[in-house]
């Protein structure tokens, strides 16, 4: 009688402990960044509820039997969350992912910031979506481009992010200038600016004169092939060759021409080049 | 007692004597009796520029009627924050060239130690004895002045305003500049590799460059790796071409398999300021016989460029660097003043130039660009 | 009975120690091992050096974040980690602190797919398939131990030196 007592009391008192005991975690498998939720429990007692996510990690005591609020700042980061609940008897726990909400921030990435004009390919464009908690926005979403150019067609492209990105290139256009490279997204629209420079100086010429002790060289203005003048500052190299030896002058671009004041040396070669771009020869003091 | 008296008073008085002998020069006046010869008075004249003794260099002048005292320092000491401001001659040679009883040319060469390294100056001296002591006619030196004027400045200026600190991913920043390798040929010398080409500048902005290479052996190892130092144009406008020069000394063509170059430019403040006409350039030989392509540099603004290197590549026929080399001037460029440079360039490479082109690099004091 | 010395006990509970902390030191110190295929790899081409930097940094990068979660020591993060990653661990790693907690990772290898590559090189995205086993405590006691297989997408960007890791987010499937 005596070890059958005993025996119903241990059970007893086992039922009582697993009482106190907590029960599996019930967690939603996913939830949008900043969404609260509650997680249910049962049993009775005090216990101790950890959340672990990709930004924060939280600690407090909560009741069993109640729910766990889990606010909407614990949620704001994508990513994997490990919910636990420790009480005397031991921790149980779960793991949810949270996902992006809607999109709210692009970040765009435009390459390069100086292009030559009438480039293929030669601007580049990526975009990220981002949700309002800088979540990467997984799901699908339109995004278009725009590069639009002071007179001169504006040129649009749109494309569906994949992962969350989306890209593209276009070529610069054959006039020189500040290009606005645009993403949009709904209401998001991100700006950009790529300056389409000239390229190497075309059909470089010079003129000669001879002034007293001097010949003052003289560029056209200096354009590209497309037509656009070569900034102001690029260099320009006039050489001049004589029978008592070589002169050159490397000189900058002012208000679109080059000059150099050469000394006057009896017959003479004078010649031109920028970069690797190389123009005409005069001949000063003979048959030009 | 009267007799310890007296000598004590002669011994004082020749003391004295003596020390007044010293003061008015009377042991200059010995020392510089003793030039027995031409090659003895050049000697000493450059053991006194070693010691930077002026007065007593200039004592041993035989025209100091024609050349004042300011006038020899300057011509040795420099000026302006010149290259030879910030030297010290290190040692020197001295050679005659033909002499008489009375009369004698000789040749030095003052071995220079700079902040850049050594620069020699040759200089062919006449020397003739005056009251049985030999003293040099040093060359009256030109200095040309620069009348007073107003230079206007409208060359272009580029100044940079970078992105922030903080890391706002994708913000609009600017691009480094764009700069090409348009040239690279390996040249062996019978001590070492030199690698050297030209680089410019494609970009529409200044950039500063530097070039590295890396030689890799037979088996794509790294076998050394050397940058072009000061054998370079570092400061490039848009559109300027520079030469660069690498050296690997030690180094035999057969060891290499292949060559990586890396060029490195980067976004600077800079000045379009001042222009250089580099004039009457031709090949020619020096006074000691090499062969170097000399010339003018003129400085056409209107600051004074303290410090100028003459960088120059010389093509064959094709059109291929086949030399670059440098030299420092170590006169500062007044504005409008012709200085010459000269760089040097090995006989069996002057047979095959057929063309040059120098490029200057300068340092102001006044502007840092 | 002969009497052990107590120097020998001494010892012998050094070697003892010095056993169990080996397997620690070991782990902390072993680089996590990553595969890379960028076999799929668009729009733009990767090159070896590339390649190999990522396979690197991508480790490194690992192996400083579970260092950081372990000792609760966010400068860790510096090296390999950029923008919101590294805003992000930095805060884990300061409620850590804050409550008193702890993460240890276990790394047992990373298969990364590299599938973009951004025109201009400036941004790569990976996808990892990551074996962890994930350990957390409370002070001294761990409350939660697992073995996992967890899918991460990434985002790399070209630092100065090295590539660095800005976004490591866990989704439930590729």
């Amino acid at each position: 009688m005596t070890r059958t007592f005993g025996f119903l009391g241990f059970m007893i008192a086992a039922v009582l402990l697993r009482g106190a005991q907590a029960a599996d975690l019930q967690v939603p498998k996913q939830v949008v960044a900043g969404n609260a939720f509650s997680i249910p429990t049962s049993g009775s007692g005090e216990a101790s509820f950890y959340l672990q996510g990709p930004g924060s990690a939280s600690k407090r005591k909560v009741q069993l039997g109640n729910a766990i609020e889990v606010a909407e700042e614990e949620t704001r980061d994508a990513g994997r969350y490990i919910a636990t609940v420790c009480s005397s008897d031991g921790c149980n726990g779960a793991d949810f992912f949270v996902t992006a909400s809607g999109p709210a921030h692009l970040s765009f990435l435009v390459h390069p910031s100086r292009v030559p004009v009438a480039t293929n390919d030669a601007i580049t464009a990526t975009a990220f979506v981002f949700d309002k908690f800088h979540n990467l926005v997984l799901q699908p979403v339109k995004v278009e481009f725009r590069v639009s150019l002071k007179d001169a067609p504006e040129v649009a492209r749109a494309e569906t992010t994949s992962n969350g990105v989306a890209w593209m290139s276009m070529n610069s256009s054959h006039k020189g200038g500040l290009a606005q490279v645009t993403a949009s997204s709904g209401d998001i629209l991100e700006k950009r600016v790529v300056q389409q420079v000239p390229s190497d100086a075309c059909n470089l010429r010079i003129r000669a004169v001879r002034t007293g002790k001097f010949i003052n060289v003289e560029t056209d203005p200096v354009r590209d092939c497309s037509g656009n003048p070569v900034p102001d500052g690029t260099i320009v190299s006039i050489t001049q060759v004589t029978d008592k030896g070589k002169t050159t002058v490397d000189t900058p671009i002012k208000r679109g021409v080059a000059k150099a004041q050469l000394p006057e040396a009896g017959n003479a070669t004078i010649s031109v080049a920028s970069g690797v771009a190389i123009g005409n020869e005069v001949r000063v003091g003979g048959a030009q | 007692m009267k007799t310890l008296l007296g000598l004590g008073i002669i011994i004082i008085t020749l003391v004295l004597v003596g020390l007044q002998w010293v003061n008015s020069g009377g042991l200059t006046q010995h020392e510089i009796r003793s030039a027995g010869n031409p090659t003895e008075a050049i000697e000493a004249l450059m053991q006194d520029v070693q010691a930077k003794n002026w007065d007593r260099a200039y004592a041993r002048l035989a025209n100091t009627n024609d050349i004042e005292k300011p006038a020899f320092i300057r011509d040795l000491a420099g000026s302006y924050g010149s290259l030879r401001t910030y030297s010290s001659l290190d040692s020197f040679d001295v050679w005659p060239l033909r002499a008489t009883a009375d009369q004698a040319k000789l040749r030095v060469n003052m071995h220079w130690s700079t902040a850049i390294g050594p620069i020699d100056d040759v200089r062919d001296l006449n020397v003739e004895q005056k009251g049985g002591n030999w003293k040099v006619d040093w060359p009256v030196p030109k200095f040309n002045d620069v009348p007073p004027q107003v230079v206007p400045v409208n060359y272009l200026r580029w100044d940079i305003i970078n992105r922030g600190p903080e890391d706002v991913w994708g913000e609009q920043n600017v691009d480094s500049p764009q700069v090409k390798i348009i040239s690279m040929n390996p040249v062996e010398r019978p001590d070492r590799l030199i690698i050297l080409g030209e680089i410019e500048n494609e970009d529409t902005v200044p950039a500063y460059v530097n070039v590295n290479a890396t030689l890799l052996d037979q088996n794509q190892n790294p076998l050394s790796q050397e940058g072009s130092f000061d054998k370079i144009s570092h400061t490039l406008l848009p559109k300027q071409v520079s030469p660069y020069r690498i050296d690997f000394p030690g180094v035999k063509l057969s060891q290499v398999k292949s060559v990586r170059m890396d060029s490195k430019a980067m976004l600077i403040p800079a000045s379009a300021d001042p222009v250089i006409e580099v004039a009457g350039q031709q090949i020619a030989s020096d006074p000691l016989g090499k062969r170097i392509l000399k010339g003018q540099l003129i400085n056409q603004s209107g600051q004074v460029v303290n410090i100028a290197q003459a960088l120059a590549a010389f093509y064959d026929a094709n059109g291929k660097v086949i030399w670059v080399s440098d030299g420092y001037v170590d006169q500062a460029l007044l504005p409008q003043t012709p200085v010459s440079f000269a760089v040097d360039l090995p006989d069996d490479v002057a047979k095959r130039v057929q063309n040059s082109h120098i490029t200057v690099n300068h340092y102001s004091v006044n502007n840092n660009s | 009975m002969r009497k052990i010395s107590p120097r020998l006990c001494v010892l012998l509970a050094l070697a003892a120690g010095a056993f169990g902390f080996l397997p620690m030191a070991h782990a902390a110190d072993a680089l996590p091992q990553v595969r890379l295929n960028a076999d799929k790899i668009a729009p733009r081409p990767i090159e070896e050096l590339t390649g190999n930097n990522i396979v690197r940094d991508y480790s490194l990068a690992w192996q400083s974040l579970a260092e950081a979660m372990d000792q609760n020591r966010a400068e860790l993060l510096d090296a390999y980690f950029t923008g919101f990653a590294k805003d992000r661990f930095s805060s884990t790693v300061a409620d850590q602190k804050k409550n008193g907690l702890r993460t240890r990772y276990i790394d047992h290898g990373h298969n990364v797919q590299a599938f973009f590559y951004s025109p201009n090189g400036d941004a790569m995205q990976l996808r990892d398939t990551a074996q962890l086993e994930i350990q957390l405590f409370d002070g001294s006691k761990m409350i939660r131990q697992e073995n996992v297989t967890l899918h991460y997408l990434v985002i790399m960007t070209p630092g100065a030196d090295r590539w660095e890791v800005r976004s490591l987010e866990a989704v439930p499937n590729f």
